[in-house]
């Protein structure tokens, strides 16, 4: 689950009023999160296909649900989380099965990740990975070594659940996501408990785990934490890897003595896979899977992970990109730490409400 | 005669506008929003079930779900959301009614070719993005933001003062917003305020301060209930500036209904949420267009 | 012009006993570089009717609102009472005033407006109750009691202004324009109320009007403005027969003005060579003029008779042609040109008129008229 630059998420639903245009036979209408291609990668496309491409972003999967759902939406290619969105999408009937035929270059995705998708996708039907990633724990090197000493160790779920730790960092600044399935199974495999068990009594649990050190957390947000772990304003967020990378950039570029690193933890973390599908309604499905043969050349995918800082699904790929993305084991992470990863679990639609209700009382302390 | 006879006609066409434009961007959206309302969420498109399903051919059955609201009813979270609204509404609309009414009076007062410039310096800010102007609010009210820097420099804290995401920032951001919208109709009240009735007043032993509570404020009541109105319904509602500047315990229908509506996907929840909402502001509008019909009584 | 007070020409009014009750010196009110009110000195005395009468911006308003305290003066001081009120606010003075637009609170009805200044001075309830009864059988409105202003009539909300004003039983009552918002008819029977109410109460009124109908009709005294100043203050009657400036005789009613000097005086009378006329006319006048003096004799339309013929026994006589004649239903206005071309007014009662052989277009006449009927103005 990615979320880059969510700042603007809040002009998006006055987007949701300006339904897409109609489109032509040369037109296609793609739907992806922002800052998630490189900058020349639609003018590459355009020239080599003559196909015109109308780009529209989002911030937050649950924008794109609720367009995708509202019907019509008129895109003929998006970008989706896997788990749970594009699961729960296949499931409702909204995308169409892929034309094989038409791609190529299949072969070099992970057959990780495709062994992975095809339990939610049987046959890998209709979901081509494009970018994924973990989230773990963000931190500021030297204040939290400065306030917990050398001895205590980092790559832990401590950091952000042990109501004794965050209480010393809480001053420092200690931020979680504004995501109730990412914080509260993080809660669940701090505690021990299985992550995926979304009963009642388990998310009620997992949230007195969160209310527990809630008094010591400064905030919940999903990208604020970019912009404050860079400048030093905050110590340990909660965080995707990616976002994390690019706040250790920046502090990097601001060199203002502020040292990020990204950790996952030895308890074990959350991976997410970013796919491309096709709503069943698209006008020009033709034009999209163009675009997705497109992005399956190694040679196209290639710099969009040097730009956003993801790791890419394409094996063949990977020897193409820069080397300081490609040895960053927070991107590309070793085998032992891949093997720490959990694929998101997919609460069931009622536990889903119970979860978001549940998380507005961990918030909001009632 | 004829011309006569006529006339109702076309008096009765100018008032079918408004009730036309009523109708149709008022009340067949709050009926669809009402329909959705009895639904119940499916994933499908869209996330709802229809209210009238076909069993057999020729016949239809209507299901009526009330469940949401029973669950509105019964999940103290959505009341306690309601209070939390009502309390930030509440206290907002005070301040701006207590920070607006002077700067009102004050420019009403002025010299007239004061007035003007001063005005156009209550509606600058709009001239600027929304967003961007809640965004310079974070900027100023961060802890190493613009307001933590001087107060620090002029050595009046010593660390930094935890104001963005809190309740306090949410007010200011909230009150700073809205003042306009008190400012202006207060001062068109108070601009229409006959200053010969203050001499009266004086002329009958009124001292100043007297005039003012006795006179001055009681006949611009009717500008203090449209400020307040103008601030309070769409306070209530407000979902981005708590978002903003609010910390996570800032409980506001807004951003239940945006949940509700985007995280749970359950169109109709948040349907019934947006119903039970319009339901709670009726109240307070009702009371204004009572004021309202007192002050044309007055005025006439 | 009828007056409701009863003075004789000649008996030049004279001030009462005693310290005044409005005693304003030397007062000055300048805005900007705009001289509103110029370094008036006037004495008001108990129980008077005292009208300023003036055209618009000559300084009336400005000088009532002094007296109410809505405006300072720039300079001079202003006693009520023996007391100096000068720097004293409105709220503090002894003074009521009724605004030309009543003012009357909006948002409270016909009893609570009149009960206001009542319970800023925290009069009992009861008494409060008994005194606003007492002013609405005074101005004849007990049944409009609960009504709110804008359910009255202009004539109704002016009692009920008038009411308000005299609830504290003030010592002076300062009132702007009382009666220019009623219409024609409504005025004249109010003049004669406001009259009645004034004696009866025996309070001091100070009306500021332009009316100089209004003016003659109810004012003891009459101080007529212009451009700042005091042109004359007298009873309506002195002002009217024996105005002492040019401006004075001419702003009230009509008057024939004929520019001269003196020949010579003797005891009470004064023989002055008017050459727009063409001839000597004869004025009394007992002040002491200088031989050779400018000065202006003003004769009054109504005081000319037509002799047919010209006649020895009558002093001052003209000889000219009718140009024009206005009749005004009682009275005719005739305008007779004189032989140098100077023009000239006369009016005549129609029962008359018709009497006698009705005058015509340019039928040639002799008017005539005694020394008493006319005055000498120096200024």
């Amino acid at each position: 689950m990615n979320t880059l630059l969510k700042k603007f998420k809040h002009l998006l639903p006055a987007l949701l009023l300006t339904g897409a245009a109609a489109s032509s036979a040369d037109e296609l209408h793609v739907y992806n999160w922002s800052d998630y291609i490189a900058e020349d990668t639609l003018a590459g496309f355009e020239q080599q296909t003559g196909i015109k491409v109308i780009y529209d972003v989002y911030d937050a999967n649950e924008i794109m649900e609720a367009k995708l759902l509202a019907g019509r939406s008129g895109y003929d290619l998006i970008f989706p989380t896997a788990r749970p969105f594009a699961e729960r999408h296949i499931k409702a009937g909204l995308y169409q099965p892929l034309d094989k035929s038409q791609l190529s270059g299949l072969d070099n995705l992970d057959p990780v990740l495709m062994n992975s998708l095809a339990s939610i996708d049987a046959g890998n039907a209709h979901l081509i990975p494009y970018m994924w990633g973990s989230s773990g724990i963000g931190y500021n090197v030297t204040k939290v070594r400065e306030i917990l000493g050398d001895d205590m160790p980092t790559d832990t779920w401590r950091l952000l659940f042990d109501p004794e730790i965050v209480a010393k960092l809480a001053d420092c600044g200690v931020t979680l996501m504004d995501d109730p399935t990412e914080v509260l199974v993080a809660a669940n495999i701090y505690r021990g408990a299985a992550a995926d068990d979304f009963s009642r009594d388990s998310i009620k649990a997992a949230s007195a785990t969160v209310s527990a050190v809630r008094p010591h957390v400064r905030y919940f947000h999903s990208s604020q934490y970019i912009n404050d772990l860079a400048n030093g304003d905050t110590c340990v967020a909660h965080g995707y890897s990616g976002d994390v990378l690019q706040a250790r950039d920046r502090a990097a570029e601001a060199d203002n003595g502020v040292e990020i690193a990204y950790v996952v933890p030895a308890e074990g973390a959350l991976v997410w896979t970013d796919v491309m599908a096709i709503p069943a309604d698209a006008p020009n499905p033709a034009a999209a899977h163009r675009f997705i043969n497109y992005l399956l050349q190694p040679d196209v995918i290639a710099p969009i992970t040097d730009y956003v800082a993801y790791a890419n699904a394409n094996l063949a790929a990977t020897a193409l990109v820069d080397a300081e993305i490609r040895n960053n084991p927070g991107i590309y992470p070793p085998a032992e730490t891949r093997a720490k990863l959990l694929v998101t679990p997919t609460p069931s639609e009622r536990q889903i409400r119970d979860l978001n209700r549940s998380w507005t009382r961990v918030k909001t302390g009632q | 005669m004829s011309l006569k006879s006529t006339l109702p006609t076309a008096r009765h066409l100018i008032i079918a506008v408004p009730w036309f434009w009523l109708a149709l961007f008022f009340l067949l959206p709050f009926l669809f929003v009402l329909k959705i309302s009895l639904s119940e969420p499916v994933l499908a498109q869209p996330p709802y079930f229809d209210l009238i399903r076909e069993i057999e051919d020729g016949f239809v059955t209507i299901v009526l779900n009330f469940s949401n609201y029973q669950l509105l009813l019964e999940d103290s979270l959505y009341f306690k959301a309601l209070l939390g609204s009502l309390k930030i509404a509440g206290i907002s609309t005070l301040c701006c009614l207590l920070i607006g009414y002077p700067m009102a009076y004050a420019i009403a007062r002025s010299p007239a070719h004061w007035r003007l410039p001063l005005l156009m310096l209550i509606i600058l800010p709009f001239w600027t993005s929304f967003l961007i102007r809640i965004y310079a609010w974070i900027g100023i009210l961060k802890g190493n933001g613009l307001l933590n820097g001087v107060l620090l420099w002029l050595g009046i804290i010593d660390s930094p003062l935890e104001i963005l995401h809190t309740p306090v920032a949410v007010y200011i951001g909230v009150v700073y917003n809205y003042l306009p919208f008190v400012v202006l109709p207060l001062y068109a009240t108070l601009i229409r305020l006959d200053t010969t009735l203050l001499e009266a007043a004086a002329d009958l032993g009124c001292r100043p301060w007297k005039q003012f509570m006795l006179i001055t404020l009681p006949l611009s009541l009717p500008g203090v209930f449209a400020g307040a109105m103008l601030v309070f319904i769409p306070v209530m509602g407000e979902f981005v500036i708590p978002d903003l500047l609010g910390g996570p315990d800032t409980l506001m229908l807004g951003k239940l209904m945006w949940t509700e509506f985007f995280s749970n996907k359950d169109w109709p929840l948040a349907s019934s949420l947006a119903a039970l909402l319009l339901v709670a502001l009726i109240v307070p509008f009702v009371l204004l267009r009572h004021f309202e019909r007192r002050a044309e009584e007055a005025a006439t | 012009m009828a007056s409701l007070r009863q003075f004789k020409p000649e008996e030049s009014w004279q001030a009462p006993e005693g310290e005044p009750i409005v005693r304003i010196e030397n007062v000055t009110k300048r805005f900007g570089t705009f001289y509103a009110v110029d370094d008036i000195s006037l004495q008001i005395h108990q129980g008077e009717f005292f009208s300023l009468l003036g055209a618009s911006g000559c300084g009336k308003t400005t000088l009532l609102r002094m007296l109410a305290g809505f405006e300072t003066p720039t300079s001079g001081r202003l006693f009520i009472d023996g007391q100096d009120v000068t720097d004293v606010p409105p709220y503090a003075r002894p003074v009521n005033m009724m605004f030309q637009s009543y003012a009357l609170f909006p948002h409270m009805n016909v009893a609570d407006n009149i009960a206001f200044g009542l319970k800023q001075e925290r009069m009992p309830k009861a008494e409060r109750r008994e005194r606003v009864a007492e002013m609405l059988s005074l101005v004849q409105i007990e049944a409009l009691a609960s009504r709110k202003p804008h359910q009255l009539s202009g004539g109704q909300r002016q009692r009920v202004a008038l009411a308000r004003a005299l609830a504290r039983h003030p010592k002076i009552l300062l009132l702007d324009e009382p009666l220019g918002a009623l219409d024609k008819k409504l005025r004249e029977q109010t003049q004669f109320e406001l009259v009645n109410i004034q004696e009866r109460l025996g309070i001091t009124f100070i009306v500021v009007t332009h009316d100089q109908e209004e003016a003659m009709t109810m004012s003891s005294r009459i101080a007529l403005m212009h451009e700042g100043r005091i042109e004359q203050v007298d009873p309506p009657r002195r002002l009217y027969e024996f105005p002492s400036t040019r401006y004075a005789a001419s702003f009230i009613g009509s008057v024939n003005l004929f520019d001269g000097y003196v020949l010579q005086q003797d005891d009470d009378q004064v023989l002055v060579q008017c050459d727009d006329a063409e001839t000597r006319l004869l004025v009394r006048h007992s002040q002491p003029l200088v031989p050779g003096m400018a000065v202006t004799v003003a004769l009054r339309p109504e005081k000319m008779r037509v002799l047919g013929q010209l006649d020895a026994d009558t002093p001052n006589q003209l000889r000219g042609r009718i140009k024009e004649i206005a009749y005004l239903g009682d009275v005719s206005i005739y305008h007779v040109e004189l032989p140098g071309g100077k023009r000239v007014q006369f009016t005549q009662s129609n029962v008359q008129a018709l009497a006698e052989q009705p005058l015509t277009w340019d039928e040639e006449v002799v008017l005539g008229w005694s020394a008493n009927s006319c005055g000498v103005l120096t200024e």
